[in-house]
């Protein structure tokens, strides 16, 4: 059971909490992302499941063992850092060999997993170089070597493609899904990138502040937001989130409103409260330059150009709504309708800030249906 | 902004003056060692000896057991280096990947005392020495000098420049503390250990004060205390000798020096406080 | 959050801080034995009256306080103290702040060579340089004296000169100090960021006024550490040119409260004495260090 569980786990650095009451698994083999803004405890997480930094209180499970006071060295991880820690006067074989060597591994399994791991990380001509010898690629595939070399449990990444040019990490996370596949070790993965979260995780925990905001499949994290947080976290431009009043099926943004659809006025209606917040992704709006039902009127304020889309800042009522468009013909000033997609939006508790949820049977335009249930942790 | 050659020209002449100043009187001792008494009385102003002689030398060799007292120097400078590197290296070690009760307390104490005046522990020292039967003896002046607090202080900056993680990747293989120490930890301060190395091996070699209340007699005497003898008799009639117990006790400082000067120069900028 | 574990500079290693101890012993053990203990046994030294032979020393209380501060010649030594202070300040604490902003800044060629150069006579024993500075400024037959003749001038007799053998004996040693301070204080310069100068001589800032306004704050933490060994450690070299060349006269005239320790030591054997001199010294100088914190520090820039 190469599983890791954290139950009640607090760390507290002198005054401040840096990780709240965490509760959550990390299952045997799966490809775990710690995504969230700087300074939210995700390395710390990491930190902790490595033995590097200590817990103050609850409890942490490896393998179904309690492993608060097991040391690093014991814990069966293997761990690659945001600077790739490579011995700077050590060569690449040498960096790669020297733990199996202290190990007292058999001089001919290290070599053959020496080779086995130069060749499927294209490191063979550089085993000789130095650390300094290296470009940023190299020696990031050489600290990935080094980790792999160990065949750990645990596979502990930490930002570990935050160094590299954007066409460097595709190909870096190609070859850590090479190893997993291979491996099948259990990854831990911290990461400040929600692209790199999206493309590599079989599941996001989402950290704000020292707590768990949401544990879930990129696609729920991305769909089904659990709170405010994670609805605007995730997704860039974030989720437009608008205060609003709700009144039996009318959702009003200052004097205007516009009508939900008969499946979410029920399920909005049948949870009784009214003290609604309202989220709608950029891309979930359809723009109008004419009036339209399922909208509402605001001014154009301005226009980002986003490469292959326009980002349309529009001023409805004093608040700023985001969309997407296709089109750049909008002038500044301009009138515009904006039209929510009905299968797209979502309601958070006004106190809570949290997702009241989604009614049964929402069709989904692109076929795929997401669990409805509230996988929200706290 | 340019900066105005003239004033640039000016201080040029300033340093060559204050390096002239500084350098030239050692020159001078090493052409002075090379010349006949009465030539240096005469041809004062000459560095370059007229009539070069290896007399003085010769004397120096006849009248004192100068191989003997090279061999002190040599070997209180070796030992107390090699312990103040050692334990230097295993204190800064502790102070810079443990935390434990009192550190901050400790650290703060033993860096406190580069601030004692040396007054303050000479007597009872001089007793511990003379009880311990270690006068005239250069055991006795190695055995307090086994520490030192600058080492600890240097040792530990430098250390404190190798990342964390490099430590942590070591502790994540399960490494012993004394593997880390050995593979990691040592070649990666090595630059350091060696400067603070060549620097300890010189203060020692040069060592003054301590040992004049040490040690008595002539063989056991080190470099420095032999080249007292020639002032206390008024200079005089052995100048010329004196010079040459002089150029003895430069060289090897300034050998160790001149080939190590990018190092030592190096470290003390790089490893200095901040 | 890893910067913030990287900056508290710690490992966490579970329960082996015991081997952070052991690996502290030997250098507390050679802490406590000479220098700790020798520091608190010097204190209790200076109740008694004793001369190290005799095999009972005699409680006195203050006596040796009082004896020591009630001597006149107590005070002309500290009068000399201080004097040394105030030259050493000047000669190894200013010239050299100066210099290596020169050096660093103001220079574009043989760098390399001045400070080397500097460097070189802090690698040389004091004797040698006591040894060699007697005879270059022997005021009949050195060298200088034979050059200054030329010009129709003459040195004074300084090693009988009141005064003049503080300044002699004060320059001798700054021959050895000068360089170690001057490679501190040039690394704290050369440390400060180069955008900082660099965005200042584009201002037409100028050298002087970068001296004081950016140099100087920002290497105060090195500069004050340079103040205090200056004042701590090159009193004590001192003693070397002091014991070689003139043994603290002539009549106390060339004394600092460092050698007057010693002689009264290991010269006239009176250990109460030199040890009350002793404390006295050391209270001095945590004064100084005191004032020094409570007036300079506060302005202090520390990089880290």
């Amino acid at each position: 059971m190469k599983e890791i569980k954290f139950e009640n786990v607090r760390k507290v650095y002198g005054d401040t909490e840096v990780v709240k009451d965490l509760n959550f698994t990390v299952r045997e083999g799966e490809r775990l992302i710690l995504l969230g803004p700087s300074g939210c405890g995700k390395s710390t997480i990491l930190r902790m499941i490595a033995g590097l930094e200590e817990i103050t209180s609850g409890n942490l499970y490896m393998n179904g063992q309690r492993v608060n006071d097991t040391p690093s060295g014991k814990r069966n991880v293997s761990m690659v850092f945001q600077n790739y820690a490579l011995y700077p006067h050590m060569t690449v074989k040498q960096n790669i060999m020297y733990a199996l060597k202290v190990k007292k591994i058999e001089k001919k399994e290290i070599e053959r997993r020496f080779d086995f791991v130069l060749e499927m990380l294209q490191l063979r001509g550089y085993e000789n170089r130095l650390p300094k010898q290296l470009s940023g690629g190299q020696r990031q595939r050489v600290a990935l070597a080094r980790a792999t070399v160990n065949r750990s449990d645990f596979f502990l990444l930490d930002e570990p493609l935050s160094n590299l040019d954007a066409q460097l990490r595709v190909s870096a996370r190609k070859e850590l899904m090479k190893i997993h596949e291979m491996f099948g070790q259990t990854i831990v993965y911290v990461t400040h990138d929600q692209i790199e979260a999206t493309t590599f995780a079989d599941r996001i925990v989402l950290m704000y502040n020292g707590e768990l905001q949401m544990i879930d499949t990129p696609d729920n994290v991305y769909h089904r937001p659990a709170n405010v947080f994670t609805a605007k976290f995730i997704g860039s431009p974030p989720t437009n989130i608008l205060n609003i009043e709700y009144d039996h099926g009318a959702v009003r943004i200052g004097s205007q409103s516009f009508l939900l659809n008969e499946i979410w006025k029920d399920y909005v209606n049948q949870t009784g409260t009214n003290k609604l917040l309202f989220g709608i992704r950029p891309e979930h709006i359809e723009l109008s330059p004419v009036s339209a039902q399922k909208g509402v009127r605001g001014q154009v304020k301005y226009i980002e150009n986003q490469g292959n889309n326009y980002g349309v800042y529009i001023n409805v009522e004093g608040q700023e709504i985001i969309a997407m468009s296709e089109s750049k013909n909008w002038t500044d000033g301009q009138d515009v309708y904006v039209c929510p997609v009905m299968e797209k939006i979502h309601f958070f508790d006004k106190d809570t800030e949290r997702n009241i949820g989604y009614p049964q049977g929402l069709e989904m335009k692109d076929g795929i249906t997401y669990s409805n249930e509230r996988k929200v942790n706290v | 902004m340019k900066i105005n050659r003239r004033v640039e020209n000016v201080w040029h002449l300033i340093f060559i003056i204050t390096i002239l100043i500084m350098i030239l009187p050692v020159i001078y001792a090493i052409g002075m060692s090379f010349k006949p008494l009465h030539d240096a009385y005469n041809n004062v102003l000459n560095i370059i000896p007229i009539h070069a002689t290896l007399e003085n030398y010769i004397t120096l060799f006849d009248t004192l057991p100068i191989f003997r007292i090279t061999w002190n120097t040599f070997i209180v400078a070796t030992v107390a280096t090699i312990f103040k590197l050692i334990t230097a290296f295993l204190a800064a070690y502790a102070f810079v990947y443990f935390s434990f009760k009192g550190k901050e307390i400790l650290y703060f104490l033993l860096i406190g005392t580069i601030f004692i005046p040396f007054t303050v522990t000479m007597i009872p020292n001089y007793l511990i020495i003379s009880n311990l039967g270690m006068l005239d003896n250069v055991w006795g002046v190695i055995l307090p000098q086994l520490a030192d607090a600058v080492g600890i202080f240097l040792i530990r900056q430098s250390m404190k420049n190798i990342p964390l993680s490099l430590i942590e990747v070591a502790r994540l293989d399960n490494m012993s503390h004394g593997r880390i120490m050995k593979d990691i930890v040592l070649p990666l301060v090595r630059p350091a250990i060696t400067s603070v190395g060549i620097w300890f091996f010189i203060s020692t070699w040069n060592e003054f004060v301590w040992p004049v209340l040490i040690l008595k007699t002539t063989e056991n005497f080190t470099l420095p205390l032999a080249l007292q003898m020639f002032i206390s008799s008024e200079g005089g009639t052995n100048f010329t000798v004196a010079m040459a117990v002089s150029v003895i006790t430069m060289i090897i400082p300034l050998i160790l020096y001149l080939s190590f000067q990018k190092y030592i120069i190096g470290t003390f900028t790089s490893s200095g406080i901040k | 959050m890893s910067s913030l574990t990287a900056a508290k500079g710690k490992l966490h290693i579970n329960r082996e801080n015991a081997f952070g101890y052991l690996l502290l012993i030997p250098s507390i053990i050679i802490f406590a034995v000479f220098t700790f203990w020798p520091f608190i046994y010097t204190i209790y030294l200076s109740f008694f009256e004793w001369n190290m032979i005799s095999p009972t020393k005699e409680f006195v209380g203050l006596k040796n306080y009082t004896e020591v501060l009630s001597d006149p010649k107590t005070y002309r030594i500290l009068g000399n103290t201080f004097l040394y202070i105030i030259l050493l300040l000047i000669i190894n604490c200013v010239i050299p702040y100066i210099f290596a902003f020169v050096i660093d800044l103001v220079l574009r060629k043989y760098k390399n060579f001045y400070k080397g150069a500097l460097f070189l006579p802090a690698f040389i024993s004091l004797v040698v340089g006591s040894i060699l500075f007697t005879w270059i400024l022997n005021p009949v037959s050195g060298p200088v004296a034979i050059l200054f003749n030329w010009f129709g001038l003459e040195i004074p007799n300084w090693t009988k000169a009141e005064g003049w053998i503080i300044v002699v004996l004060s320059l001798i040693t700054s021959w050895k100090v000068f360089g170690y301070n001057f490679i501190l204080l040039y690394a704290s310069i050369n440390g400060i960021s180069r955008e900082i100068i660099e965005a200042a001589r584009m201002d037409n800032v100028s050298l002087v006024r970068i001296f004081f306004q950016i140099i100087l704050p920002m290497s105060s933490a090195t500069g004050i550490y340079v103040f205090i060994i200056t004042i701590v450690q090159s009193l004590q070299y001192v003693f070397t040119p002091v014991k070689v060349i003139s043994q603290g006269g002539p009549d106390y005239a060339s004394s600092n409260l460092i050698y007057h320790a010693y002689h009264e030591a290991f010269v006239v054997y009176r250990t109460g004495h030199s040890a009350a001199i002793s404390i006295v010294t050391m209270a001095l100088f945590l004064l100084l260090l005191f004032l020094e914190f409570r007036y300079v520090e506060r302005g202090v820039y520390y990089e880290n």
